[in-house]
Parts: structure tokens; sequence; C-alpha cells
């Protein structure tokens, strides 16, 4: 027998560590992102990962101490992991319990423009079949300021709802009175091409606080040729459109939503280069949705997920490098995906909801008083699909409309939490349900991820976030600046 | 190799029942439904999957798709070991982040 204790005698005994629940998925060849339940994630290479579901991972490796200072495990130091967790995630779900806080009134489905990806709109002098009436608003407004929700933003769209300003006027005034009693925190947008926008209008925007959301789809030629109406002066419409709502109401009272046509997808830079040029602050590169007027004139089809995300990336690269040399600009989808990821705080947005936002973050009253769970479920109606149609306004109660089978059942069936691939992706913290959009490609509400647009596309979108984040600090510190924001 | 030379192929492959589970070979294979369908089968403590790809492909395509594919399901073995073993400590935490937001049954609502 020796006269010494073995060398391992000496070394300091490996604390035992038990695992937390986390997801993990990858990155790339070689390494893996893992998010535990509130979402917060790690990147770690596949070796690591490995020792740590093994139990093997030593507490002097740095990944151990990431590990347990995001709440992937837990050992005698951290005992408090699980109850930090809890608090996250509830935060997380905070907003579930508020329910419904947008309500879509679409007031008109006439429009003086012509864009042949618009999914619902009329050209029609016929305004008693397009527009709402003052009943039907009456009793949209009713059914509004039942959401137990303490926020109520009413948004008019159409058509152009300038089209029906008096019915817009009658609303804003009926809501306010109502909630003389209510108390909430009533607000107002006006989505609107600007066309037709004039003083009246806006004193009255102004004297009741409502704001603005335009489109622009980028320099003249391109947002021209995009969106056709008589006079082909679409772009100059909507620049002066902007211009006057900047004196009348103040410079952040306007914001501009662009969509993604074929013609665009060569020139992102342009594109944004004409949002830095009217001043605005970001932008939302968003694609096609397969609805309406897009699919019968081809145009959703005129791009797929790869092309759209090359156009993506194009765009966010470039925003960045304008950023490095000091121009402040934000791109607002990755905004909100960055926010998921580097906060506790959901940003509501309807499709990156699970459960999916439908009825829960939005709800849209049509100008025929149908109530539909979203404004992409109406579109689907346009088409002739009311599967997401929940009632009438004047003929179901509150209750029958947020108890249909046609809001319960596709909320329940879509929740990303127990979907089939969802339920194992270290993404789905950040990813949504989005019940409509599957149903209008392949007529399911879960459709099978492997082959769905709507996964390849945001998987693709939180890996590069991911990538860029970690590969460059200046990026890390500016994509949290956005989350922040 | 030319496009006439790719066709639709059919490529076997095993796992050892004792080391893999069947829902891990069948997670893994339901992430490749874009690129093959699978006939799943077990025999002899062996799960069997012939994996029919659904577009031609040139050879190494499909052994780069193979390669993947046993990867994957290693991934989703860990996944369930994973899945298993935080069990318990999930629903604690998923009940205790949902304990006063009176959705839980049998929780008594303030004010109530």
């Amino acid at each position: 027998m020796s006269q010494f204790q073995a060398i391992e005698f000496y070394k300091t005994p490996q604390p035992s560590y038990r695992l937390l629940p986390f997801r993990f998925t990858t990155l790339d060849q070689d390494q893996y992102v893992l998010t535990n339940m509130a979402g917060e994630y790690l990147v770690s290479a596949r070796d690591k990962l490995s020792d740590l579901l093994q139990h093997k991972l030593s507490n002097n490796d740095p990944t151990y101490i990431e590990l347990r200072a995001r709440h992937f495990l837990i050992d005698d130091n951290s005992s408090i992991a699980p109850e930090l967790l809890s608090i996250k995630l509830r935060t997380r779900y905070d907003r579930l319990a508020e329910f419904t806080g947008l309500h879509i009134f679409v007031v008109t489905l006439r429009c003086e423009h012509s864009c042949p990806y618009c999914q619902v709109s009329r050209q029609s002098e016929d305004k008693l079949r397009y527009d709402m009436s003052s009943e039907i608003a009456t009793g949209a407004i009713d059914l509004a300021f039942r959401s137990p929700s303490p926020n109520i933003k009413i948004e008019f769209q159409g058509g152009e709802p300038l089209l029906n300003f008096d019915l817009i006027k009658f609303i804003v005034l009926e809501a306010k009175k109502k909630n003389q009693q209510r108390g909430k925190n009533l607000a107002f947008v006006i989505a609107t091409n600007l066309a037709l926008v004039n003083d009246d209008i806006l004193k009255f925007c102004r004297d009741h606080s409502i704001l603005i959301s335009t489109s622009l789809d980028g320099p003249k030629d391109l947002h021209n040729a995009n969106r056709p109406r008589p006079g082909g002066n679409s772009y100059e419409k909507t620049v002066e459109g902007v211009n006057l709502v900047r004196q009348m109401l103040g410079r952040d009272q306007v914001s501009a939503l662009m969509t993604t046509t074929e013609a665009s997808l060569n020139r992102v830079k342009e594109i944004i280069d004409e949002y830095l040029a009217q001043d605005f602050n970001g932008i939302f590169l968003r694609p096609l949705s397969p609805y309406g007027f897009a699919i019968k004139t081809k145009s959703y089809r005129a791009y797929n997920a790869k092309r759209w995300l090359d156009f993506y990336k194009e765009g966010l690269e470039y925003i960045i490098e304008l950023n490095r040399q000091n121009i402040n600009f934000m791109e607002y989808y990755a905004a909100t995906v960055l926010k998921k990821m580097l906060t506790s705080e959901d940003p509501g947005y309807v499709d990156l909801m699970s459960p999916s936002g439908i009825g829960i973050g939005a709800v849209v009253y049509n100008y025929d008083g149908s109530v539909y769970a979203s404004d992409e479920s109406r579109m689907l109606a346009e088409m002739g699909e009311e599967k997401f149609k929940l009632g009438k306004v004047l003929e179901n109660s509150y209750e029958q409309i947020f108890t249909s089978p046609n809001l319960l059942d596709p909320l329940e069936e879509s929740f990303a939490y127990s979907a089939p691939m969802c339920n194992d992706c270290a993404f789905e913290p950040y990813c949504g349900a989005d019940p409509v959009f599957h149903y209008a490609l392949y007529k399911d509400y879960v459709g099978r991820k492997p082959e769905s647009e709507f996964c390849s596309r945001n998987m693709e979108t939180f890996r590069f976030l991911i990538r860029k984040m970690e590969g460059d600090r200046f990026v890390r510190q500016l994509f949290t600046k956005w989350a922040n924001s | 190799m030319k496009d006439s030379e790719k066709e639709a192929k059919s490529v076997a492959v095993s796992f050892d029942g004792h080391v893999f589970s069947l829902m891990a070979v069948k997670k893994a294979a339901y992430r490749y439904i874009d690129s093959f369908s699978a006939d799943i089968s077990i025999k002899d403590e062996e799960i069997r999957c012939v994996l029919n790809f659904t577009s031609p492909r040139s050879d190494e395509s499909c052994a780069r798709l193979v390669d993947d594919f046993k990867k994957e399901v290693l991934d989703q073995e860990l996944r369930e070991k994973l899945k298993a073993e935080t069990e318990p400590v999930r629903n604690l935490i998923l009940a205790h982040a949902f304990s006063k937001t009176g959705i839980v049954s049998n929780e008594p609502v303030s004010g109530d």
C-alpha cells in the first residue's frame, strides 16, 4: 500500500448539478442554440452540449458559468433559478390575461388605388354596399369595450378609410364618450394611403390624438408601379401627406409600412434610402401575405422564402452599416424578435404569438358586421374561406363571438408548445403559431413545419440575428438597444 | 452528376433499439418530411427505417441527408433524455408562473 493518497484525493470534488428545462436546435454545423423556458438563449458547441446532458461538464468550464447564470442548470450556488424562471415566464405571458387590445374597424372596402397585391380593396362608387353603417359601428364599439384589456387601440382600415371619414369621426366620438365611464387607455390609428388627406381631416386627428400609419413601398418609380391610382401619383400624394401630417400633428405621429413585391427584391438599399430621405427612424421589411389579390394576381408566388431572406439579410446588413456610421435607423421586424430574445417582455406582435394572437391580440370588425379573428382572417374570407369568421356584430353576443369554435379550435390546435417539431424547437419562444397563414396555404392550422414557409423564413431569421450578435460586439450592442426601445 | 442520372432513391438505415427510442427516430423522420418519407419498423430490437426520397437527388445529396438524419436521431434521443430528467422542475416552474393568475383551477382568485 502506498504511503500517499492518489492525486484524485486532493482534487476538489465536482459539484453535482441538475438540469433545468431547455431546448436546443442547430445554429450551424458545429454549434447549437439553447433556449430556456423564459426564452434566454446561449450558443454552445455540440461537445459541450453533450457533456452538459451527460452531467460531465466541469464547473470550471466557462460554459458552465454561463449556463448557470442563464438558468440552464442549477447547483448549490444557484437554488433560486426556478423561481426566477417562473417570474420571467409569467412576465412573458402577462399579455395573455389582458386579452384583446387591438380592434380593427374596416370602415369601407372602397379604395381609389388598385394595387395588384392588395388583399381586400374594391373600386366602387356603391357606398351602401362596401361602407360600414353607424349601427354596426356602435355594436362594434360595445364589443371592443367588453375586452378586459386596460389598453384599447382602435385602428381604422379599408379599402381607404378616409373615403368614409364621417364614420371615423362618429366612432372616435362615440368611443371617447363610452370611455368616460370605462377609463381605459384609448388610442386611435388610421391606416391610410394619405391621397385624400386634408387640413380638416388632420385637425380632427390632432384634436383627438389620432395616429397615422401609411404605406411607402420605396422610391418613386417602385412605389407608383406597386400602387397604381388615377394620375399615377401615389408616391407624390404619400410624401405630400406625410409632410402635412408632420406639420399639423407632429413628426412622430406618422409611421409607414412597406410591402415587398418581386420588383423590390433587388432594391432593398434604395428602399431603405427612401425611408431615410423621408426622415423615418426605421423600416419594417415584410414579405407579402398569401391572401386575397396577392394570390389571385400571383404576386405572392412571385418569390419564395429564400429570395425573401436574401432581400431581408441584405437590408439588415445595410441598416447595421448605417448605424456603424452613426445613422440611427432600425429594422422593426428584427427589433420585435430581439425583444423576445433579449428581454422578458412580449411585444404582442400577432404573427409571432403562441398561443396565436388571433382574437386574443387583435380582432376585426368588417364593414358588413362580420367579426374576424385577425386582419388576415378577413383577407382569407375575401377569398371565400370563412374558417376564421367569429360571428356578426349585430347578431352575436361577446360571449358567442369569443368562444366561437372558429377561434378556440385554431388557438388550441396551433399552440406551438404542443405542435409537432415546434414543441422541441429552441426558437419556439421567439416564434408564433399563425394558424391563419398555415390554413391559407396548407388547409391545416398547424401545417407540416418542414414544409412551412413561415417556419423556414422565421427559423433562418432567428439564426441570422443570433449569428450577427454572436460574431460582432457592435451588433450585439445595437440589437440590445433595439430590443429595449 | 447530370440531372438525367438523378432518380428518386430509397436508403435503408438501422438503429439499435437498446440505444435509441422509437420516438426519437419518429421525431427525426418528421423533421425530414420535406425530403423523404420513412417506412419505420422494428425487428429483433433493431429500428429499421427505409428512407424514400421524394424527388430525384444525386448520391452525394442523399448521403448528406442520411448523415444529417442520423445526427438528428441522436439529437432527438438527447431531447427525450432532457425532457424526462427535467419534467418535474418544468411542471413546478409552470405552476409557479401561473399560480397567481386565477387561470389554474382550484386556486382562489384574489377578491373572491
